[in-house]
């Protein structure tokens, strides 16, 4: 799922400066799973502006909503006519729903809760890690299922690098490298040979931004 | 109509797999056009006739 | 004048390279007077490339200037800062401008250097690096353009013989040698039975190898470069040696120890020469070499 993380309070009040009515819009999906921008996480944050707002002696209403999806221009369905009423809607959705709210609502002042952190998986409760990069051109199968774009923070296609130490990353002694990662992969599956021979450059064109995806099904082409 | 968008998307599957999309193909008529059916029957017809068998036909031991 | 390095490479039996580290900053007079003292004692030598990405004068320029003193040179070119257009703009730039010898590497992270937050690159990696100097040299770019002039280089990239896990860095090392490879300088080594134990499975390979030789000047320093500096193992002997040195001349024992290594590595025809780094204290490297009989 899309991971992201709460912004330190000091900057999401910076950004409500001068905002007398906030609306804090958190989503359902992604960043409710990973506890940054859901219901639960939209209760709090509303509640620690209103005390913060009170102790500063400044008057302002903060109050909550949270729709399934914010990537989906139908979830916004349910709130659309309640948010002429702030000033401002303080999104608690990933980069992506933070754009869509702002795309629907031009003339509303749209400001991101969160940092989109990355693509990741839970390891366990409460801790996410980061497993992709999105890049357009998925080498997984030669890796044996360790992505080298992501896990190697200089992203080699052949690695490892002069920097690797007992299977620690050159970066911080607490990050796996990922190329000793695929090499004993690779090794218990009996596939060396998928790295044996020199991987060609990664194609960055792949990954040109913004990128923009049609469904087969929805092109309007002759069979 | 949505049909119409999912015949043509599987017929984008089968040319994938080499099965040609002709063999599949979407008419529209109302249940009293009898005619309109014989013809797009005859259609069919000549068609897998001109295509020959399915290249998956006796290619595994459940035929299809 | 020293003759062109991969002549060395062919003709001489043992050869000897060194260091040297452009400073931050455009105050170049230590950095010529160590090329003044180094040029001609040594085959070659490397001029690092922003090392351990602490920004610095790039090596382009530096090797140019050791050219016009009556030098060798070798760019050392990293994959951290450029792309490949930058990489091959730079490797045509440098052989209109008589630079012969480049030193493949992919480089130190961003953040181990001193401008944490910058872009790191990492378009390629030292493997196609190589491979990416071998495909000049038909004529034709990364991209499969035809140049207009094919550069040629001797190209060399390194290893570090005693990295721990070993199997992925040999695994790597092969395919520097496979993409092209010609020269290899390795991470420093102290243990010399180790080392030949190493190059009992590098000869099998069509490529020189040097040893790399850094100058321990105290067992502070041995002892943090066993605790911090990937694949580099100073035995407890050579620590215990330094220890011992009267004070205020661990230093000279540091120099012992390196013309030593230098001298065993010579007269046992272990490997194909040395690569010297002392940097900090280039002005040294003569030293190393009286120290080894050279």
């Amino acid at each position: 799922m899309i991971v992201g993380h709460r912004k330190p309070l000091e900057e999401i009040k910076s950004y409500l400066d001068g905002c007398e009515r906030v609306l804090v819009l958190g989503c359902g999906t992604c960043v409710a799973v990973c506890m940054a921008g859901g219901e639960k996480e939209v209760q709090l944050l509303a509640s620690q502006l209103r005390m913060a707002f009170k102790e500063e002696g400044k008057e302002v209403l903060v109050e909550e909503e949270t729709i399934q999806r914010q990537c989906d221009r139908e979830y916004f369905d349910t709130i659309k006519n309640k948010v002429e009423h702030y000033d401002a809607v303080l999104s608690l959705a990933c980069g992506a729903g933070v754009q869509m709210a702002a795309e629907l609502f031009p003339k509303r002042v749209v400001l991101p809760g969160l940092n989109t952190t990355f693509i990741g998986v839970a390891e366990k409760e409460g801790v996410w890690s980061e497993k992709c990069r999105a890049c357009a051109s998925c080498l997984l199968a030669e890796t044996g299922g360790i992505c080298p774009i992501t896990i190697c923070p200089k992203g080699l296609v052949n690695g490892p690098c002069g920097g690797t130490n007992h299977g620690k990353c050159e970066v911080s002694k607490e990050k796996d490298c990922a190329w000793t990662l695929i090499y004993r992969r690779l090794e218990g599956q009996g596939r060396l040979d998928k790295i044996r021979e020199i991987q060609p450059a990664k194609n960055y064109k792949a990954q040109t931004t913004p990128a923009t995806i049609v469904h087969a099904a929805y092109m309007e082409e002759e069979a | 109509m949505r049909a119409k968008r999912w015949v043509r998307f599987t017929k984008k599957l089968l040319k994938e797999i080499g099965i040609e999309p002709e063999r599949l193909e979407m008419f529209n008529m109302s249940s009293s056009m009898a005619p309109a059916f014989a013809e797009a029957v005859r259609e069919m017809t000549r068609r897998a006739e001109e295509l020959g068998p399915s290249p998956l036909k006796g290619k595994t031991k459940n035929a299809a | 004048m020293p003759m062109p390095f991969a002549e060395a490479l062919k003709t001489k039996e043992f050869v000897v390279t060194a260091e040297v580290g452009p400073p931050k900053g455009v105050d170049i007079q230590e950095m010529l007077h160590n090329i003044e003292l180094l040029k001609d004692k040594v085959d070659a030598l490397n001029v690092t490339d922003n090392q351990s990405s602490v920004m610095r004068i790039g090596s382009l320029p530096v090797c140019k200037l050791i050219k016009e003193a009556g030098g060798e040179p070798i760019l050392q070119m990293t994959c951290r800062d450029r792309n490949r257009v930058a990489l091959q703009s730079e490797l045509l730039g440098a052989y209109i401008l008589g630079i012969r010898n480049v030193l493949a590497l992919t480089g130190d992270y961003i953040t181990v250097g001193d401008h944490i937050e910058a872009k790191p690159v990492f378009d390629l990696d030292s493997v196609l690096l190589v491979k990416l100097i071998r495909q000049m040299e038909q004529g034709k770019d990364f991209a499969g353009n035809e140049l207009k002039g094919a550069p040629k280089f001797c190209v060399g990239a390194i290893v570090t013989p005693e990295a721990d896990p070993i199997e992925p860095q040999l695994l790597k090392f092969e395919k520097k040698i496979k993409a092209g490879a010609e020269f290899i300088q390795t991470q420093a080594i102290y243990d010399l039975e180790n080392f030949k134990k190493f190059m009992g499975y590098a000869r099998k390979f069509d490529v020189k190898i040097l040893a790399g030789i850094v100058l321990l000047a105290s067992a502070g320093m041995a002892r943090f470069m066993n605790a911090n500096v990937p694949g580099i193992f100073v035995p407890q002997e050579l620590i215990d040696e330094l220890v011992a040195a009267p004070k205020g001349k661990a230093l000279e024992k540091g120099i012992e120890i390196a013309g030593r290594m230098v001298r065993q590595l010579r007269e046992e025809k272990v490997c194909d020469g040395v690569h010297i780094m002392a940097i900090g204290r280039e002005h040294l490297v003569p030293e190393i070499l009286s120290a080894a009989g050279m």
